[in-house]
């Protein structure tokens, strides 16, 4: 090479390229003391920019942008972490808790496949408890009317469907306006 | 506590995931990870602590507040140091449409209208943030970088100060690869030369 090295070919050896133009670069660079220093000058520079050090910011920096960023739990995130804190923290807890779950877990099905077996005696079961609870609803709701407008209005709630249901507005209009009544009253009591 | 320890050993990727589970721990990690190289850069181009630490936070909030856009393919540091550029340059660009000559209008005719419209600056003490910039910024190799045009300096800190690829400051600014290589060619020339000069 007859000629000093471009400033490309400077950028090149300082760069560490290791193409197949360098090698010729750097036979001129160990004999030419010009492209040398100019090479062992950038070599310098580079190194200088490389040790230059990070600089801190204030120490309350982090707390300043955490104040103002949003923090977002997406709902499976949140599920997930309740789900986990649910979870005892030691292992024979953990085991224990695991153990008495599977328990639970084959007891139900267990009597599920018990009750597909006997399905007649569950529907039987199920009619008799459903006919018990509509009787005892039936008995309250007869006792209130019966409190609230005496004997006479027995027989709305002999009526049938719309019987039924005259009985029950007339139990909610009756509570609406004891409510605004004893509110009224007390509203007058606490102006005095 | 223990969250924020195992943190420090997980790779960018991991962090960012949690974070996007809105995990503060994660956001925090990130911060820790990022502040000083992110602010380093940034102070080394406006050249003030007080803005840099604004524009560091600018940077950090919009990163932070939009993490659930974050695409683990790329390096979360390109994306927060382009943020950080972009941030910067804005601010330049602002500053340097907001400032006023000391000379006077450029429309004086005379030296007297030049004088009129002048603005009087009184010489003062260097603050206590003054005499911490120049300390940190006073080195003659510090100086000659704040010489540079502001597109040479963000090629050259990310090029020697970050150690990026010539290919991620292309990514990170949104620069051709050509120019970034000629950026960090010129910038090292005019180091070099300021250098020499500081020296004479």
């Amino acid at each position: 090479m007859d000629r000093h090295l471009l400033p490309e070919e400077i950028d090149l050896l300082l760069d560490g390229d290791v193409g197949f133009g360098t090698p010729p670069l750097k036979a001129h660079v160990r004999n030419c003391p010009t492209c040398s220093s100019e090479l062992e000058s950038a070599r310098a520079l580079v190194r200088q920019l490389e040790h230059l050090p990070h600089i801190a910011p204030s120490p309350l920096f982090a707390n300043r942008v955490m104040s103002r960023v949003q923090l977002f739990v997406p709902w499976h995130v949140a599920l997930l972490d309740t789900v986990r804190g649910l979870i005892p923290q030691s292992r024979a807890l953990r085991v224990a808790a695991a153990g008495m779950f599977a328990s639970i877990a084959i007891a139900l099905t267990i009597v599920s496949v018990w009750a597909f077996s006997r399905i007649d005696a569950v529907m039987f079961t199920a009619d008799l408890v459903l006919d018990r609870m509509r009787g005892a609803a039936f008995g309250a709701l007869t006792g209130a009317v019966s409190a609230l407008f005496g004997d006479a209005a027995r027989p709305l709630l002999e009526g049938g469907a719309m019987g039924l249901a005259t009985a029950v507005l007339l139990v909610i209009v009756t509570g609406v306006a004891a409510a605004t009544m004893v509110r009224v009253a007390a509203v007058r009591a606490r102006g005095r | 506590m223990a969250l924020a320890l195992d943190l420090r050993n997980l790779p960018d990727a991991d962090v960012a995931a949690l974070a996007k589970e809105g995990r503060e721990p994660a956001f925090r990690e990130l911060v820790r990870r990022y502040e000083r190289p992110v602010f380093s850069l940034i102070f080394r181009m406006v050249r003030d602590r007080e803005t840099a630490e604004d524009l560091a936070q600018d940077t950090f909030i919009k990163v932070l507040n939009n993490i659930d856009r974050y695409r683990p393919e790329f390096k979360l540091s390109s994306w927060l140091f382009k943020i950080a550029n972009n941030v910067t340059i804005d601010h330049l660009r602002r500053r340097q449409l907001a400032t006023v000559s000391l000379d006077g209008s450029p429309h004086a005719q005379t030296a007297a209208e030049a004088q009129a419209t002048s603005l009087d600056v009184e010489s003062r003490g260097e603050s206590a943030l003054e005499a911490i910039e120049s300390r940190e910024l006073g080195s003659a190799i510090e100086r000659a970088i704040g010489k540079l045009r502001p597109e040479y300096r963000s090629c050259i800190l990310l090029r020697h100060v970050e150690g990026r690829s010539y290919e991620e400051i292309a990514a990170t600014l949104d620069l051709p690869l050509g120019t970034v290589k000629t950026y960090i060619h010129r910038a090292r020339h005019e180091l070099r030369e300021a250098l020499e000069d500081l020296r004479e």
